[in-house]
């Protein structure tokens, strides 16, 4: 055997610490020792940008990083964009509506890479769009759907920073600046907003 | 009891049906966006374990030994498969012509780089993929052959040698007096064409979870798999196990489009857990393998095609040569895809009379497989070209001369020379449409003026019909079995009156599942997010076929109106013994089951279903107590092929017409379309929504196979395109935002008047885009005849026709 290393990260807001060997790549760590299967293996040589999850805030190919190199990161994957009530966030609502996926598949790839476009620019234009969906491959819509759903998605955050959209603000669940305890209560998305 | 299934929505038991025909949100995003769905990958099963394949590194070798000893004493290595284990289990495979195919993995030799020769199932891939490194092949390399021409020469490396040929069937096809439609012509244009090979590339790989119990022989295999049924047959004959031992679990899978094959590795995770006492074997295949050696590649054809033309401009003879690179002994079905332009031969015109001499060719390449469309879009970018070229050398207009040669709506249904009856059309309704949409007028004023300024533009007009609802009698040609296709579908209501519907195929992409809750929630005028839709296994589910052939929706809609006729007839039943009056009394209206214009004497679905299942005492003697009805839905009338291939096969024919502007940049070859419409003819259009995506995505495929896409071969049959940096799938970049018109002409034949439209787009677009490539390059005196018209293609076309490069057209031969 080739022997483990320990890391750390928090994914979604739950901190895990645990033994991977070190060749793991991101993806098949996240999918397969954490369950999280959201998140879609399409070409496995960062082309088709199925696997994009977010580390620290910026979109990533999950295939073509290993597991070790996410060591003290935060990573955010498709099954952190919904609400605590299982709503979904509103750039998934606005894929639903504009019919911006058939199979599905690639659909996580997509949503992650928006959300960081998003993040990053809450009114990005045509050239940004086009350069963020045009690193994503998608064999069923024709892309059609999946542009009128960023429209869509940019109309309905109107200017909230995609993490702020569930619980921020919420008197309740003040955010937690340190989610150090492992299996610690999910933390809200705030780190990177 | 005779079933009426509604032929039109106004037929169906609800005054104001909420959801046919309406802009309906798909029910199986939620799950989708969230990353809820089950696909193959995501399955984990107790003591399940992982399969690497080792794959061939030459296209022709003598296997002289495979020494698997290491591999097998690795830890973590529970099982290893070879030819030896594929000679003790399997039979040939039934997916190729007759005399065809092998077993797998590969036995005494390989034929094509990529083809399985070892397989291992280890407690990870990881692990299962260094076992690998561990097997030891020892290959004696032989003679490769690449080029379907040489294949065909004297003395030409054999595929199979036992065979003594690599010409796998050569058939020469006449219908009508085509002969004398040629030698009266006043006209005779010929062209020679090469579509090079391309592929369907769904965003997730073929996978696969099996147990194959050693005790009862029992297979259960889990997958991405597009037909269930379909799939479940082929392994039980490959294994010659009885129908019924075999169980298929498909799982939600991202996308097919046909080209998601996977009966090999189905064979081999089978055949290694039960090697391993039973274990599951999961295989997921990689990009690399599924673009090398998957379900990936079709269409690698080579045309010579001739077009007959009298004084007046119509069409009187279309004659076509078509030698079909088939790969290696012709498994995975890719001998039909030259069959299905049988189908629709003559495309929506009037053309009497029509040939085709078909050769089907073994080379040392990858097996060709079925893809989106299967056959006939090559084939209409051929007979659109021919078009184009006999409209300009007549001086026509393009869309005129398509005008003139359209088969008339009086005149459906329409039996066309090669055999197939088309439904019903509005050709120049659909025509009208899309060029009011595409301003045709002004965009050949643009044309015009940009010419003048010294630009290479150019307007394509292309049309072309989709055959609908697949058949087997259209591949009868090729050796397969002339049946109809079924589909079944189960409505139930339990004690409390919810609806669920039982099917037997999984999610695709297609919106079939809210399809089914379409229908059933305005036939008994539910609410849509109240109907349940479940798939069973294969051994459990109605029977079922699922997408393939434009066909899912059309066959769907009318097995679960079928199921909805039944089982609202048993509740009139049961309603007119409690009322004490006779069914014919009862109708149903707004979900409710009465007498007519009587309030008191009505009752809910709930209470009639909670009646029949909690008193069924008080039912009519005999009768059933079960709400819940099955119907089995096969198309009506099809008809055996005759000697010629003539058969009644694909039951709708949807129609269509593209209008492209592309400007071609002549210092780099590199087209940009500037103009995309469209108008389509789908008949009724059960969720706009759906039609419409799935002819964007057509659209997409159609511009990848017409520009970019190609799977490239060496002269010793290495690929070349083994990842998605050389195999270019369109991003967002390369395709356009599409206008597009719908005329709605509804079937004659088919529940509620829809067509088959899921691959509408995909028979159209190459050609609309090569039309207007062409038209662009017509100034200059150059035919682009060779698909993908990549920058270096044109390019050099460009560049020949202005006298400053040394190369012109490509010819036939070429691969690259």
């Amino acid at each position: 055997m080739i022997g483990e290393r320990r890391i750390r990260v928090s994914v979604n807001g739950t901190v895990y610490e645990v033994g991977v060997e070190p060749r793991t790549t991101l993806v098949d760590f996240i999918r397969g020792d954490l369950g999280l299967t959201g998140t879609h293996v399409g070409c496995e040589h960062g082309v088709c940008g199925a696997c994009t999850v977010l580390v620290d805030g910026l979109a990533v190919r999950s295939c073509l990083m290993l597991a070790v190199q996410a060591d003290g990161s935060e990573i955010t994957t498709v099954e952190g964009l919904e609400g605590p009530e299982g709503e979904l966030h509103p750039i998934q609502e606005a894929f639903r509506e504009e019919h911006g996926l058939q199979c599905g598949f690639c659909t996580p790839g997509f949503l992650m890479a928006t959300y960081e476009m998003l993040t990053d620019d809450p009114k990005p234009d045509e050239d940004e769009i086009m350069e963020v969906l045009g690193g994503q491959l998608c064999r069923c819509t024709g892309y059609q759907g999946i542009r009128r759903a960023v429209d869509s998605a940019i109309d309905k955050l109107g200017g909230t920073p995609p993490a702020d959209v569930f619980g921020a603000g919420d008197p309740g669940e003040p955010d937690d600046p340190d989610a150090d305890a492992v299996g610690a209560a999910p933390t809200g998305e705030g780190s990177h907003g | 009891m005779t079933v009426e299934i509604p032929k039109s929505i106004d037929q169906l038991p609800n005054p104001e049906p909420r959801y046919i025909g309406k802009r309906v949100t798909r029910r199986e995003d939620a799950a989708l966006l969230t990353g809820r769905v089950e696909f193959i990958d995501d399955v984990v099963l107790p003591r399940m374990l992982h399969a690497a394949i080792l794959r061939s590194p030459f296209a022709h070798a003598r296997i002289r030994s495979i020494d698997t000893r290491e591999a097998e004493a690795m830890p973590g290595v529970e099982a290893v498969v070879t030819g030896a284990d594929a000679l003790r289990w399997q039979r040939v495979s039934g997916s190729s012509p007759d005399g065809w195919g092998g077993r797998c993995p590969a036995v005494d030799k390989v034929t094509f780089v990529g083809e399985p020769v070892a397989a291992v199932a280890a407690t990870s891939r990881y692990l299962a993929e260094d076992a690998l490194e561990r097997i030891e092949v020892d290959y004696e390399p032989l003679e490769p052959v690449v080029d379907p021409f040489a294949a065909m020469e004297e003395g030409s490396p054999l595929v199979m040698e036992a065979n003594g040929t690599n010409v796998m069937m050569h058939r020469v096809f006449t219908w009508g007096e085509v002969d004398e439609a040629f030698e009266s012509a006043a006209h005779v244009f010929t062209e020679r064409f090469r579509w090079n090979r391309v592929g369907a590339n769904p965003m997730e790989t073929f996978g696969t979870v099996c147990e194959w119990d050693p005790v009862t022989l029992e297979l259960t295999v889990r997958g991405a798999i597009q037909s269930a049924s379909f799939m479940g047959l082929g392994r039980a004959a490959t294994f010659g196990l009885p129908t019924n031992l075999v169980n298929v679990k498909a799982n939600a899978h991202g996308g097919s489009f046909g080209g998601k094959g996977g009966g090999r590795g189905i064979d081999i995770a089978a055949m290694l857990s039960r090697k391993a006492g039973g274990r599951p074997v999961k295989w997921i295949e990689d990009r690399v393998e599924y673009l090398t050696s998957g379900g990936s590649q079709a269409w690698d054809r080579h045309y010579e095609a001739e077009l007959a033309v009298d004084a007046d401009g119509r069409m009187t003879g279309f004659r076509v040569k078509l030698v079909d690179d088939l790969g290696a002994n012709g498994e995975g079905y890719g001998s039909i895809s030259a069959a299905k332009p049988l189908t629709a031969f003559t495309g929506p015109y009037t053309i009497p009379a029509a040939g085709y001499d078909l050769a089907l060719v073994a080379t040392n390449k990858l097996p060709s497989g079925p893809y989106r469309g299967m056959g006939p879009p090559p084939h209409f970018m051929v007979l659109e070209q021919l078009v184009d070229i006999a409209a300009r050398a007549l001086g026509v207009d393009p869309a005129e001369f398509r005008r003139r040669n359209f088969i008339p709506p009086e005149a459906f249904p329409y039996t066309i020379p090669s055999g197939n009856e088309y439904d019903s059309g509005s050709y120049e309704e659909v025509l009208d449409a899309a060029l009011a949409l595409a301003g045709y007028d002004d965009l050949l004023r643009w044309r015009d003026a940009a010419r003048a300024d010294g630009r290479v533009v150019g307007v394509g007009v292309a049309t072309a019909v989709e055959p609908g609802v697949f058949d087997w009698n259209a591949y009868a040609t090729v050796g397969l079995p002339q049946t109809g296709v079924p589909e079944g579908a189960t409505v139930s209501f339990d004690i409390r009156g919810s609806a669920t519907v039982r099917v037997g195929f999984a999610m695709e992409g297609q919106g079939q599942y809210t399809l089914v809750s379409q229908v059933v929630a305005d036939y008994f005028s539910l609410d849509i997010d109240s109907v349940r839709v479940i798939q069973l296994d294969t051994l459990a589910a109605p029977p079922s076929f699922g997408p393939g052939g434009s066909r899912l929706g059309v066959a769907i809609t009318g097995a679960v109106l079928g199921a909805c006729e039944r089982l609202a007839e048993k509740m009139r039943t049961v309603v007119a013994g409690l009322m004490q009056t006779t069914p014919e009394t009862i109708q149903l209206s707004e979900g409710q089951f009465g007498i007519p214009g009587v309030p008191e004497a009505q009752m809910s679905l709930a209470q009639v279903a909670g009646t029949m299942l909690a008193r069924s005492d008080l039912l009519p003697p005999g009768m059933d107590p079960l709400p819940e009805a099955t119907y089995v839905w096969t198309a009506p009338d099809r008809t055996p092929a005759d000697e010629m291939g003539r058969a009644k096969s694909y039951l709708t024919a949807a129609q269509a017409v593209h209008v492209v502007a592309v400007e071609i940049d002549p210092d780099t070859g590199q087209v940009e379309i500037v103009k995309y419409a469209l108008a389509d003819d789908c008949g009724t259009r059960l969720n706009p929504v759906v039609v419409e995506g799935q002819t964007d995505g057509g659209i997409a495929q159609g511009i990848g196979a017409a520009l970019y896409e190609q799977y490239v071969y060496d002269d010793e049959g290495q690929p070349l395109t083994a990842s998605f940096m050389d195999y270019l799938i369109p991003t967002i970049a390369e395709v356009p935002r599409s206008e597009k018109a719908a005329v709605v002409t509804p079937s004659p034949f088919t529940a509620l008047g829809a067509k088959g439209c899921g691959e509408g787009a995909i028979h159209t677009t190459p050609a609309a885009v090569m039309c207007a490539v062409n038209d662009a390059l017509a100034p200059l005196g150059v035919r682009a005849r060779e698909t993908p018209a990549t920058p270096e293609r044109l390019w050099r076309l460009i560049s020949g026709a202005r006298g400053n490069a040394a190369e012109s057209e490509p010819n036939r031969r070429e691969q690259q």
